[in-house]
């Protein structure tokens, strides 16, 4: 968080010297800035592991608009065909994720995928209660999840 | 060409918002009723959205992020009457 | 060009609204339909700010239909927990055709408390441990 506050002043601090506040002008400078930041990242203990952080939240990003997508095409043909397929249920997902933060932006994500909405935790932390709007296949659901979670805690590890 | 579709655009959000007063209105639990009031908001940002384009106010965009900011503090609201009420 | 990306980014998002109007009225139970009305309705509520943003093309503008969409964004995933789990606690009634409910047995009314069934692990880990490369024991 911390490197990509310093990334955008660095973009900025590109854009004022050079003069040009225009779009292109200014990914150019995040991108210099980029490439300053993975060189100071090893004497700068705030920074470390920057750069590799940075390329796994634009996957994880491009990843979450291609399930956004897919889920959202699924649940509107259930929506608008007069026959339903859904199968809704609750299940319980052990979670990996341990802090508040870790299992609050999980939660979130799920939530925000149409098919899937967090109801709650449980009091002691270790397992998330999800409705789920497709359990035909249980297992691979729980996987899809299992993958998700797991590339949430990359990005916030 | 933005005129007419603003225009469809117009009725399309209308018949969301006609679908979504009669949750409100037939919605057998409370629960249901706070959910048609929160997508009432939403398709209400929609429309001052819409409506800024049509009529080249860009100002209006400040009453949509009202709006939204007003509509998440009800759902909250609501929720934590509806859960104290089951508590006592 | 521009006329062509906001009037599909408008009817995008009227559409997304009208889906999750759709839903709204169609769908048997509560959960269900949060399922179409909250995500359907924020994505449409983006689309359209979207669409906002490419018609002005300014920096104004673009900043605040970018607050907007991130403040969608943040909260509504909140807005939905917190209503479906209000709505769950109290005893709304689900759909006859729910298959599967894991969450009701470990439910107490009377303590409110949630019991997650597996309170005498120690850990949540239930994978195998990853073979790791970088540490030699």
């Amino acid at each position: 968080m911390i490197g990509f506050f310093w990334n955008i002043m660095l973009a900025l601090a590109w854009a004022a010297l050079s003069g040009d506040f225009s779009g292109m002008n200014f990914v150019a400078g995040f991108f210099f800035g980029y490439l300053a930041l993975m060189v100071l990242q090893r004497q700068v203990p705030v920074l470390k592991g920057y750069s590799r952080r940075l390329p796994r939240v634009v996957a994880f990003l491009v990843f979450f608009i291609k399930e956004l997508v897919k889920a959202n095409y699924r649940v509107a043909y259930d929506v608008a065909t007069p026959v339903w397929y859904m199968k809704p249920g609750v299940i319980a997902f052990r979670l990996k994720a341990r802090t508040d933060v870790e299992i609050m932006f999980l939660s979130s994500v799920i939530s925000l995928t149409p098919g899937t909405l967090s109801l709650d935790v449980s009091d002691d932390k270790k397992v998330l209660f999800i409705h789920a709007m497709f359990l035909q296949d249980e297992e691979q659901l729980r996987q899809d999840l299992r993958e998700l979670e797991h590339k949430i805690l990359n990005i916030l590890r | 060409m933005i005129p007419f579709v603003i225009n469809i655009v117009y009725f399309l959000l209308s018949l969301a918002l006609l679908l979504a007063f009669i949750r409100l209105t037939r919605g057998p639990s409370l629960p249901d009723r706070v959910v048609a009031l929160e997508l009432i908001a939403s398709i209400v940002v929609g429309f001052v959205g819409v409506h800024a384009i049509d009529t080249g106010i860009s100002s209006l965009l400040d009453v949509a992020i009202v709006i939204a900011l007003t509509a998440f503090l009800a759902a909250i609201g609501f929720a934590r009457f509806l859960e104290r009420g089951t508590q006592e | 060009m521009t006329d062509i990306i906001v009037s599909i980014l408008l009817l995008a998002g009227a559409g997304f609204m009208l889906l999750a109007a759709v839903g709204i009225i169609r769908l048997p139970d509560l959960p269900t339909r949060m399922h179409a009305s909250t995500k359907a309705g924020a994505m449409g509520a983006m689309f359209t700010m979207a669409g906002v943003a490419f018609f002005f093309a300014d920096g104004v503008v673009l900043a605040r239909a970018f607050a907007i969409v991130v403040f969608i964004l943040i909260t509504s995933p909140i807005a939905a927990h917190v209503i479906g789990r209000a709505g769950y606690f109290i005893g709304t009634p689900l759909w006859s055709g729910t298959i599967k409910d894991e969450l009701r047995d470990n439910y107490d009314s009377q303590t409110h408390t949630l019991r997650s069934g597996y309170e005498d692990s120690p850990e949540s880990v239930t994978l195998p441990p990853k073979p790791n490369p970088d540490k030699n024991p």
